[in-house]
């Protein structure tokens, strides 16, 4: 997947809801006032993402979200084998002696924590679409198309 | 969310920790459910440590027993930060705020408590400054004059902040106050060359900076909060 940034802040700023997408010359893409937003992922919007590649659901928090945290210098993961619930709280993360919490944006099975983030949280910050992954996650099947109907799921440029 | 921002203001005296960290939760609880508007509690408490979700515990200096025996409790909080030390004469805030509504994430919230005890610290003629990185908190000079720790739970605030006014200092002597080994504390009767008022007027004060940095427009006090 083509990696396209989107001026993702400025929508936000602005209070702008479209559908367009617009793509950036590249000299608004080597901007650092803008959050990086990746196609191919599932945003929610609370501001984590999740990337579903075949049985397995990897989810972590937005280039957004962590500008909007500050460094990171603490994440609590849940155990491997533990549930995660749609919209429920599955860890949090310390940043400036702040401790806010994580939501899944999908049900499933944790599979996989990220066990780099314990002595590496700044991964989180450097790294949010990458080696920031937090959990890995077998989605719970639901009614309706499992990839669509997670919580809120959004075109993210609208966010 | 435009219009007249209302805020609610517990005014408390003295309140013991974990009773306070009860009234919080349940707050918080309502707040979520919309059946109260942004809340902030003013209080102090009696002689109190508290350790955050890291539970820094190697930060504490003496055994649990000799802070018994100083008449100081210990609490373990999920709030952010390291170890501190709450009592006498500190002023302490607890917004319960919907930080979404008001489109300020955590580094910018707490940026802003930063703020609003510079801007108190400045009415006594005290210079203070925001921490660098990693050092959030506020201070004059290298010591620290308030320190911050807040939970943010799905955007809704507890815990806050404490701001020195005239705190008996020794209390910090038996912990690394906040994890930072080469920094002292220091408290606004310290560093002021006036006069101070009344600690109520200090704590009325810390209140409007509070409301003006945050953009309320509407206070409602209740000073007989049960």
């Amino acid at each position: 997947m083509a990696l396209r940034l989107w001026a993702s802040s400025t929508t936000n700023a602005l209070g702008i809801s479209c559908g367009v997408k617009a793509s950036l010359s590249p000299v608004f893409s080597l901007s650092r006032c803008f959050s990086s937003v990746l196609d191919g992922l599932k945003y929610a919007t609370s501001h984590e993402w999740v990337k579903h590649e075949g049985p397995v659901a990897t989810i972590g928090i937005t280039d957004h979200a962590q500008d909007h945290l500050g460094e990171v210098v603490f994440v609590e993961l849940p155990e491997p084998g533990g549930s995660v619930s749609k919209g429920g709280g599955f860890g949090a993360v310390e940043s400036v002696k702040a401790t806010s919490d994580i939501n899944s944006p999908i049900s499933g099975e944790v599979i996989e924590v990220n066990s780099k983030l314990s002595e590496s949280p700044g991964l989180i910050n450097s790294s949010p679409y990458e080696e920031g992954w937090m959990i890995k996650v077998k989605p719970k099947p639901e009614k309706k198309n499992p990839v669509n109907t997670a919580m809120g799921f959004v075109n993210y440029s609208v966010i | 969310m435009r219009g007249q921002r209302s805020l609610e203001v517990l005014k408390m005296g003295t309140v013991n920790y974990l009773e306070a960290l009860k009234l919080q939760e349940k707050l918080v609880s309502d707040r979520k459910l919309g059946k109260i508007t942004d809340t902030l509690l003013s209080l102090q408490h009696p002689p109190t440590y508290t350790l955050g979700k890291r539970r820094t515990y190697h930060n504490l200096l003496v055994p649990e027993v000799e802070l018994q025996s100083m008449g100081a409790e210990l609490h373990y909080t999920e709030r952010g930060g390291d170890i501190t030390f709450h009592g006498p004469h500190q002023a302490i805030l607890y917004p319960i705020i919907y930080l979404r509504d008001i489109g300020l994430g955590p580094r910018k919230y707490v940026e802003n408590l930063e703020l609003m005890m510079i801007e108190l610290a400045s009415l006594y003629g005290v210079q203070a400054h925001a921490g660098k990185k990693g050092e959030t908190g506020v201070w004059v000079g290298n010591q620290k004059i308030g320190a911050i720790g807040v939970k943010i739970s799905s955007g809704f605030t507890s815990h806050g902040l404490a701001f020195n006014i005239d705190p008996d200092l020794n209390y910090f002597k038996h912990i690394v106050p906040c994890g930072i080994v080469d920094k002292g504390v220091t408290s606004l009767k310290r560093e002021t060359n006036m006069v101070l008022p009344s600690e109520e007027i200090i704590h009325d004060q810390l209140i409007s900076c509070f409301a003006r940095i945050f953009g309320y427009m509407n206070i409602i006090y209740n000073d007989t909060y049960q």
